[in-house]
């Protein structure tokens, strides 16, 4: 369908960093759609450029070559729409302030539309109502990244962009942090328009429990090896992973991400 | 007896009491050996005559000492604000960095006390060549401590005000200048001190009040005894700003490890 507006725009994104001692070609011709609702995993190997991707998708990066539309604008438009919520693996909150105004944060920063959800009810959707008034250094690490979550939800934007979110949390917190993530995301769809999501992980696990596709990011420079939908019903729950399609899924991208890496 | 009295109390004892052990053995032996070797008051005084000095008249003191922590206080204000100003603006531009910092340095490798003499040519004898001393001796490692801390921000905090288009304003305020804020207190530990150096310092050359001043007259009267006093006071009045700027920092930095990790 050529005339149905893409929620997000990748034509031909390049990325060579020249800062270094020697060019490094990070990124190669890398062309992608994401319609409006969809939760998009890129997964790769460490090194592949995936999180490189995210920061040039989110206009913090400017791409070698290539162009980057969000609602058919530059990113930059999108920034100051306040229509993106970024989580990185670290949860990077302000350690000054507590949990509440760590969330408020997004929303004393002015945009060209003031929008936003009520703190307070971010708070309850991650469940840390009573943890209000705490602040980052007395809370674990999945609880910080359960802040992170509520800060990137603050502005309510169409755009969350994911990169390894809970590559720093152990695997028990993490394994429950992907349904949580399911969990909040379901429940922000408004009117049935869910929100769209980027999700750069190196877990096949969390790329096949959480997204409707999958794009295969490999090599050096990083180009798409495979673009995949998942197709899984929702809502998803633990016991998917034991499921004949799960394994299907799982043993299809290990082929494409450990076979190529040989 | 509580448990917190008794909490305070063994706390007085395991800190306390071995710090003042080393000075009481100190003193002691400072008191022994001038006794011993029978060493003139003209040269060495006592820690007794010292003491006899001091309590003979402490209102003295303790007047001059005011006088010389105003002085310092006041430079150490100026020459913090002129460059936590600067440091803002490096911060933002490295133009303006690479243009000042050369200046800041060289300032730095000057051994500034020794344009003292020249303070008075320009100022004349009152309290802005002290003050003006004391700032100049703040200034570079305020600035270098500021720049550092005002570039030491948390990269993903950065970033994500970024995605949201903050306004570098924004940025300064809600991310930079608390950012900085360790920085600018762990440079006040060593700006105060130097302050009070400057403010003694042009005190020597200009003086006609201050615990510079008394220092001065009193070795050019062999008034010994005088002189300990008043470096004592002024050893006094260090520890207290130490004091001061730890409260400050349990109080300002609660969130920051190196106060955290002391708890």
């Amino acid at each position: 369908m050529a005339n149905e507006i893409q929620h997000v725009q990748l034509r031909g994104l390049s990325h060579v960093f020249t800062d270094g001692r020697e060019p490094l070609h990070v990124l190669d011709d890398v062309s992608i759609d994401v319609p409006h609702g969809q939760f998009t995993s890129i997964i790769g190997p460490s090194g592949c450029g995936k999180s490189t991707l995210l920061r040039i998708v989110c206009g913090l990066l400017e791409p070698s070559a290539g162009t980057v539309l969000i609602d058919g604008a530059g990113p930059h438009d999108a920034q100051r729409r306040h229509d993106i919520g970024i989580i990185f693996q670290e949860p990077a909150l302000l350690p000054w302030r507590t949990v509440a105004g760590n969330v408020r944060l997004p929303l004393e920063i002015g945009g060209a539309r003031q929008r936003g959800t009520d703190a307070e009810a971010l708070l309850d959707l991650v469940g840390l109502s009573e943890f209000r008034d705490y602040y980052p250094y007395q809370l674990s690490g999945g609880m910080r990244q359960r802040v992170a979550i509520a800060r990137a939800l603050a502005v309510d934007p169409t755009l969350l962009l994911m990169d390894e979110p809970f590559g720093a949390l152990d695997e028990i917190t993490r394994a429950a942090m992907r349904y949580e993530l399911l969990r909040i995301w379901a429940s922000q769809a408004k009117a049935g328009a869910r929100k769209t999501v980027l999700f750069v992980t190196h877990s096949i696990t969390e790329a096949i429990v959480m997204s409707d596709r999958i794009i295969v990011i490999n090599g050096r420079p990083g180009r798409v090896v495979a673009d995949a939908a998942v197709e899984l019903p929702r809502p998803r729950t633990q016991e998917i992973e034991r499921s004949a399609p799960f394994l299907d899924y799982a043993d299809h991208l290990h082929g494409l991400l450990v076979g190529a890496a040989v | 007896m509580n448990e917190r009295l008794r909490g305070i109390l063994w706390g007085v004892v395991t800190y306390g009491l071995p710090p003042a052990i080393t000075f009481a053995v100190v003193i002691g032996l400072w008191e022994a050996y001038v006794a011993w070797r029978d060493v003139s008051i003209l040269v060495v005084p006592a820690p007794s005559d010292v003491w006899e000095r001091f309590f003979d008249d402490p209102g003295y003191f303790w007047e001059q000492g005011w006088w010389t922590l105003y002085e310092a206080t006041l430079g150490l204000i100026a020459g913090s604000a002129v460059a936590i100003t600067l440091a803002v603006i490096m911060a933002h531009s490295r133009t303006v960095e690479r243009g000042l910092l050369p200046l800041a340095i060289a300032m730095k490798v000057t051994p500034l006390v020794a344009i003292g003499p020249v303070l008075i040519v320009i100022f004349g004898f009152g309290t802005t060549p002290k003050i003006f001393l004391a700032a100049l001796l703040c200034f570079f490692p305020m600035l270098v401590n500021a720049l550092t801390g005002f570039r030491d921000v948390d990269s993903g905090a950065l970033e994500f005000m970024r995605s949201l288009r903050a306004s570098p304003w924004s940025i300064f305020w809600k991310l930079r200048a608390p950012s900085s804020l360790p920085y600018v207190l762990s440079a006040l530990r060593i700006t105060y001190p130097l302050a009070l150096v400057g403010a003694v310092i042009a005190e020597w050359f200009t003086g006609n009040r201050g615990l510079g001043f008394v220092v001065y007259s009193a070795a050019q009267n062999l008034r010994t005894p005088e002189l300990f006093s008043a470096i004592a006071v002024l050893a006094l009045i260090g520890v207290a700003i130490n004091i001061a700027l730890s409260l400050l920092e349990r109080r300002l930095l609660f969130w920051h490890e190196s106060v955290r990790s002391t708890r």
